[in-house]
């Protein structure tokens, strides 16, 4: 039985295997896309969340007989994936109201991969008294959709130990993160992010076990990634894969924080323990997520806009001694394409040197983007 | 560009879609002076439940997606998706927003209105109205970005519709109430802005109007299943402008009167859009390229003609007690329109859109669909793939889909739009022919 980033390197490889083998054993896999999918009620419920990523390495040609190229690749990636038979273990498939091409693939993945439940929760995109009552409503509509799912309540104990547990897996990867503050990081970008694939493909308790092992072997080791000579945040997107961050270390950099969908934009804020459990499950998702589909109104100058949208960047900057910022965006996320111009002047304002880059989900572009950020690095250099 | 070289506007068959191009020059008219008298300006967009809270209120509307289509049918798009596109927002990007944006930023730039903008360009607005709508995410994010250029407020207000698959009595009640809830919003945020008070009484005269207009609308569209057509698409393209932007007015409402007389008068006399009418089509999904309507009179000139569409329909008629408080009126009918065919979807095909086109097909004598693929638009334009593998389950008619864009001519070729167009039209003559064997 392996342990610690040598465990997290068999599940990257093969990430449905714990699933299945929990499948065998009677429970019931929930798959979920995007990180607004509030996982603490499927894990309350009993089931297992898991969450739905794409294949950067395969064609999602498949996909053409069913969703049209125009719409964002790293969506068309999953549901390819899906009809190869690729998530024939979920019982489940839960789609958060994200963005137009995630609120598109529900109903396309529904009627054509068929999977025995499934369920959209709505989302709203402003931040009004009104929204968060609206959202908590359709987390109970979710709540006792998944109650007659399963067959039994969700009682409000259960949903208040699975936050706990939740809570306890954000603070574990907020302490992993911990450790790529030193010069250099105790751990690479490239790790990093299979830890992150990983340990949303296994249980959450499964998953904080694990995540406890990583810190534990990576506080323990006596050299982590070698020194290089710019320290980097990534912020974009969807990225499921190690491949580019891998291309950016090799280049010459070391990854030491990112703003992704798969990275700390899943994990910096916890749900705050309230008395009904999903006002504080609500309150985190519709507000602490930092993505640009969820509006934040302006209430000041341009550049307190800015500030108000984008200070965590510069915290970030600030706290892991960031000296240079990678926009990584797929094609076709519009939410993301429009705040780009924004995003670079609020880096750019702070003396952070920017390198835009906007790719399909595929490592067929690969060769040309480390043409780029070599250029970008020597220039940071 | 093959397009440039020639018309690109259809040639219209009803007298009163010939009117609407004065209407819109008015409009743009009337903002400009509105601007010019201090009286409130808002960039607004189609279809966000709030047009009758603006007239209410004396709120000038500027529609930023009618200017943006009327800049690619003027062949007047490429300066301002080219300067967006220099400030950042790329060509992939909704066209109708990276066209506004770069407007904007152009204007911002020169200190005025850009050169020979058509229609004199869009009145400096006093606020930025966007809507949080369960799809076409540039409503929340376009005027975020164009705020970079216009140092005015924005509002956004939250609008969901449920799911196909939702239990409406389980969702409906705080689906409405929040439709409502964010609309009081809205209003609050004018008083705020606008420093006036809104007059419930006068919103509630407004709905009346509305109301009555879309029940004309709908009428005089109903007159269309008429054989032969009386009225094609490329004119239901002008006539949707006074339901979808002056909605509330009395002149929108007299504008469908006249409309369903001139409807009612060439289904009386067999008038027809074509002498020879072969083959009749529905327009099934997707907005049209606006920089080349023409295509539609290239269908008629192979007896074809589209007597009906699903792109910019009036809104259906719901049934909601007039005693509500406005909001609640208006919460409660645009949550009723959203879910118009749910129930007949969830004993059928799944699909409120699939429902739609067989109603259209059966209702309209159709014999093929055709959609439009707008390369820039996810909202309206991924899921059609889907729409037509559903609607194949129920009937064998013939479908297209034609590629290019709404604004954004670059990837639009003529020669194989019209190789298509050629090659359905005998797959639909075959589909007749069987028929009718």
């Amino acid at each position: 039985m392996t342990e610690g980033l040598a465990q997290v390197e068999d599940i990257y490889q093969d990430r449905g295997r714990r699933a299945k083998q929990l499948k065998a054993e009677g429970k019931k896999i929930v798959g979920y896309l995007c990180c607004f999918a509030p996982v603490e009620i499927i894990t309350a419920a009993g089931l297992v969340p898991f969450r739905i990523v794409g294949n950067v390495e395969e064609s999602s040609a498949s996909a053409d007989a069913f969703i049209e190229p125009i719409a964002c690749s790293f969506t068309r990636s999953c549901f390819a994936v899906a009809m190869k038979n690729g998530y024939d273990f979920l019982d489940g498939y839960v789609v958060p109201h994200t963005c137009d091409n995630i609120v598109k693939l529900y109903d396309i993945w529904k009627r054509n991969v068929n999977p025995p439940y499934s369920h959209f929760i709505n989302i709203p995109h402003t931040l009004s008294p009104a929204s968060f009552e609206f959202f908590q409503a359709e987390l109970v509509t979710f709540k006792k959709s998944l109650e007659r799912f399963i067959g039994r309540e969700i009682t409000g104990e259960r949903l208040g130990q699975s936050i706990q547990l939740h809570n306890e897996n954000r603070a574990l990867v907020r302490d992993l993160n911990e450790l790529r503050k030193q010069e250099p990081p105790l751990l690479s970008g490239t790790e990093m992010l299979k830890v992150m694939v990983a340990i949303v493909s296994i249980p959450v308790e499964e998953a904080n076990k694990l995540l406890r092992n990583v810190i534990k072997e990576v506080k323990g080791r006596r050299h982590g990634p070698p020194k290089k000579p710019a320290r980097l945040l990534v912020y974009g997107t969807v990225e499921d894969n190690a491949a580019f961050i891998e291309l950016v270390e090799e280049s010459g950099a070391n990854v030491v924080i990112d703003d992704l969908s798969f990275g700390t934009r899943t994990y910096w804020h916890d749900v705050e323990l309230t008395d009904n459990p999903l006002i504080g499950i609500a309150t985190r998702y519709l507000a602490k997520i930092p993505c640009p589909r969820t509006y934040k109104q302006r209430t000041g100058t341009h550049q307190q806009d800015l500030e108000n949208r984008f200070g965590y960047l510069g915290d970030f900057v600030r706290d892991f001694n960031v000296n240079g910022v990678i926009i990584y965006v797929l094609r076709y996320c519009d939410t993301h394409a429009f705040d780009v111009p924004d995003v670079k002047e609020y880096l750019k304002g702070r003396g952070i040197p920017v390198l835009d880059i906007e790719d399909e989900y595929s490592t067929s572009s690969f060769a040309r983007l480390k043409t780029r950020v070599q250029a970008f690095l020597e220039m940071i250099g | 560009m093959e397009a440039a070289k020639g018309k690109t506007t259809a040639e219209k068959s009803t007298e009163m879609s010939k009117r609407v191009r004065m209407m819109v020059k008015g409009m743009a008219q009337k903002a400009h002076e509105a601007r010019a008298k201090g009286q409130p300006v808002a960039y607004l967009f189609i279809g966000s439940y709030y047009d009758e809270i603006l007239r209410a209120m004396d709120i000038v509307p500027v529609g930023t997606e009618n200017f943006a289509g009327l800049c690619a049918a003027k062949m007047d798009a490429e300066r301002f998706l080219d300067k967006a596109e220099s400030e950042g927002y790329p060509r992939h990007l909704c066209t109708y927003a990276t066209c506004g944006i770069g407007f904007d930023a152009m204007r911002r730039e020169l200190g005025t209105q850009p050169p020979n903008a058509p229609d004199g360009g869009m009145a400096m607005p006093t606020v930025m109205l966007g809507s949080g709508m369960m799809i076409c995410d540039p409503r929340y994010k376009w005027y975020q970005a164009a705020q970079r250029y216009n140092d005015v407020p924005v509002h956004v207000h939250g609008f969901l519709w449920p799911p196909v698959d939702a239990n409406l009595k389980e969702v409906q009640g705080y689906y409405v109430k929040y439709i409502r809830d964010e609309l009081q919003g809205l209003v609050e945020f004018l008083e705020k802005q606008l420093g006036k008070k809104m007059d419930w009484d006068r919103l509630s005269e407004v709905l009346d109007l509305s109301e009555r207009t879309l029940k004309v609308w709908n009428d005089a569209y109903q007159l269309r299943k008429a054989v032969p057509a009386p009225m094609p698409t490329e004119d239901a393209l002008n006539t949707m402008v006074p339901g979808f932007f002056m909605l509330g007015t009395q002149e929108a409402l007299d504008f469908y009167q006249e409309l369903y007389k001139e409807i009612s008068y060439r289904v009386d006399h067999k008038i027809g859009v074509i002498p020879n009418e072969k083959y009749r089509l529905l327009w099934g999904a997707g907005l049209p390229p606006w920089f080349s309507l023409i295509i539609f009179n290239y269908f008629e000139s192979l007896g074809a003609v589209f007597p009906i569409e699903t792109a910019y329909p009036p809104l259906p008629i719901v049934e909601v007690p007039r005693e509500l408080h406005p909001l609640d009126r208006l919460a409660l009918r645009a949550f009723k329109q959203c879910t118009y065919r749910y129930e007949k979807a969830q004993k059928h095909s799944g699909s409120p859109d699939v429902e739609w086109l067989l109603e259209l097909i059966q209702d309209y004598k159709i014999d093929g669909v055709v959609c439009h693929r707008a390369s820039t638009c996810r909202t309206l334009h991924v899921g059609q793939i889907h729409l037509l593998n559903v609607l194949k389950q129920y009937t064998d008619i013939p479908t297209l889909i034609l590629e290019s864009d709404i604004v954004d001519m670059r990837s639009y070729s003529e020669a194989d739009t019209h190789a298509k167009i050629d090659a359905f039209i005998e797959t639909v003559d075959a589909y007749k022919r069987e028929k009718a064997s």
